[in-house]
């Protein structure tokens, strides 16, 4: 099927899924899905391929009637190719040998329903209705033998939830990539090193310092101070929500870290919050010179190497002298 | 193997080798607190660019030395603390250790430290 | 790739040795330059231990794999008068030695996962491994 991605990407999937012989042996185990089921289904088959076009056309009536999932069938061909693929689908419950090959396919769709945004309370929705559907026409069939019809159901119903189980879980897989995608973006967001002047470096620090991120910034600082003979860093927290003792220690140990290299670290932009917050939970950051905000530690840094800040108004701009 | 201890006005400049021993390293000690009597220096540069690494040993011995030459008058100033050995000194816990001696990150700033101190009135000139 | 190196420590030169061996190991196995300073730092306090307690003993290093996971494993053994106490022994700023009282507890910050078996009398093995970031 050509909406299906290539083979390699979907051998991928069972692996990401964790999908092995011994996995798929402990589905069915706690389904109770046996050989007992498989027979039961397919003594069934032959009237499950009777309804089937019916079920296919009720299916596909209620799906179209709600706003939220119609806007999936927009295309009246697409609609035709997926109709026909449902159809398989369904077709496919009664006809045994639920082992790797079934698991592989069923994951590709639950993929697939995953890829187009079809939310998973429409998935079980229309599942719901599928069986209910399934249900009716197989005890008119089997009028006769209700008994069989109720054990051929309650097997339908394994295979089903098996179903489920898996589509459930490529919509997990699919989060986690992305969550794992996200987390590295994340991972990657920079603090950016910048050099003010002659020997005089700042790092805004926006976002949770977790201590991944944290040990990336004592690595740039050290290194950008080793490279640019930075005499001063102001490190400025004002965009990081939370310190505590942790991302703390750390940045003690980074001002200390500086300091053996020979420079000095300025701590500006605790928050009120941070900064009771942190007398409570006890870290002494007496060794660190902090400063309110980071206009005080510039002129802070200023002071440490030297400059002098001179209003220029009063003096004549050697610039304009030249056209 | 010996370390290289160059003889710069009122200051002394020993470079620090990679391959030192501990027993190198305590022969150092020896000869910068006996040399800073006899050149009746002010200041001692301990320069460690070319170290690979700070343990607690030679920690200690340069803590020592600074703590020896400087009953005999010599400020000491530590210069050349890569990064990744600052870090893996504050792991270890040896920042601490260092805390009453000056580091710098460059020979410059080292003399610009020490040249301070002797306007200061810190030294004879 | 050398899978395993086998250091006699016996002196102080031998602890330079040691480090510029691991320094190798761990750059091959991609190592960033901050973690092979605390791996050569760690090794360090590590054979120092040995040339100051138990005279000699010997240092193996070896690369390490857990899944995806690929690590450096340092296991520092000698037989000399072991540890008394080791929960004292990995406290910061305690020692019987000329030391800092770091070397230990130092070393198990430096690394990831940090083991310490010994017998007073028998001898002392620590294992220490640090995974690559």
């Amino acid at each position: 099927m050509a909406e299906y991605t290539n083979q390699d990407s979907e051998k991928s999937l069972m692996e990401e899924i964790g999908i092995t012989d011994r996995e798929i042996a402990n589905r069915r185990a706690f389904l109770e899905l046996g050989e007992a089921d498989e027979k039961e289904l397919l003594s069934i088959d032959p009237a499950a391929q009777a309804y089937a076009d019916p079920v296919i056309e009720d299916f596909y009536k209620h799906l179209l009637a709600f706003e939220e999932t119609r806007v999936f069938f927009q295309d009246p061909q697409v609609l035709e190719r997926v109709k026909r693929a449902q159809k398989r689908y369904f077709a496919r419950l009664t006809q045994g040998g639920y082992d790797k090959d079934y698991i592989e396919d069923r994951l590709k769709i639950g993929a697939v329903h995953e890829r187009i945004g079809l939310p998973m309370k429409a998935y079980l929705g229309m599942y719901s209705f599928y069986l209910r559907n399934v249900a009716h026409r197989l005890f008119e069939a089997h009028e006769d033998e209700q008994g069989k019809a109720l054990r051929a159901f309650l097997s339908l119903l394994k295979v089903v939830f098996l179903d489920m189980g898996l589509a459930i879980d490529t919509y997990i897989n699919r989060r986690e990539q992305l969550i794992g995608k996200q987390q590295e973006a994340m991972r990657e967001l920079p603090t950016p090193v910048l050099r003010v002047r002659e020997r005089l470096l700042i790092l805004p620090v926006v976002g949770v310092l977790e201590s991944y991120r944290a040990h990336q910034l004592t690595e740039q600082l050290l290194e950008s101070i080793g490279a640019t003979r930075a005499k001063v860093a102001i490190v400025d927290i004002t965009g990081v929500p939370l310190v505590d003792s942790r991302v703390a220690n750390h940045l003690l140990q980074t001002v200390s870290a500086a300091r053996l290299m020979g420079a000095a670290v300025i701590l500006t932009g605790l928050s009120p919050q941070i900064a009771q917050a942190l007398v409570a939970i006890g870290v002494d950051l007496s060794q660190v010179k902090t400063t309110v905000d980071l206009q005080s530690g510039l002129e802070e840094a200023e002071r440490l190497l030297g400059y002098r800040l001179v209003p220029a108004s009063d003096k004549p701009r050697s610039d304009q002298a030249h056209p | 193997m010996s370390t290289p201890i160059l003889k710069q006005g009122h200051y002394l400049i020993a470079s620090l080798q990679p391959e030192q021993s501990d027993t190198d390293l305590l022969q150092l000690q020896d000869i910068l607190v006996e040399q800073v009597g006899r050149f009746r220096s002010r200041g001692l540069i301990l320069d460690v660019t070319l170290l690979d690494v700070m343990d607690s040993f030679a920690t200690r011995t340069l803590r020592n030395i600074a703590q020896a030459v400087s009953l005999r008058g010599a400020e000491t100033v530590i210069v050349g603390i890569r990064p990744e050995i600052a870090f893996a000194m504050v792991q270890l816990g040896l920042d601490a250790r260092l805390s009453g001696v000056r580091t710098a990150l460059d020979l410059e700033e080292a003399l610009a430290i020490l040249n301070r101190r002797c306007q200061e009135g810190m030294c004879r000139d | 790739m050398t899978d395993v190196i086998r250091i006699a420590i016996r002196c102080d030169a031998d602890i330079v040795l040691v480090r510029q061996q691991a320094r190798l190991l761990a750059r091959e196995l991609g190592f960033s330059g901050s973690d092979l300073t605390l791996i050569a730092t760690a090794l360090s306090e590590l054979a120092r231990n040995i040339v100051e307690y138990a005279r000699q003993g010997e240092i193996v290093l070896s690369q390490i794999r857990q899944g995806r996971q690929l690590g450096i494993t340092i296991v520092a053994r000698d037989h000399g008068p072991g540890i008394a106490d080791i929960e004292r022994a990995m406290q910061d700023g305690y020692s019987t030695g000329k030391g800092l009282g770091l070397g230990l507890p130092g070393a198990k910050r430096l690394m990831d996962e940090f083991e310490i078996t010994s017998a007073e009398g028998q001898g002392t093995t620590i294992k220490a491994t640090k995974w690559v970031r």
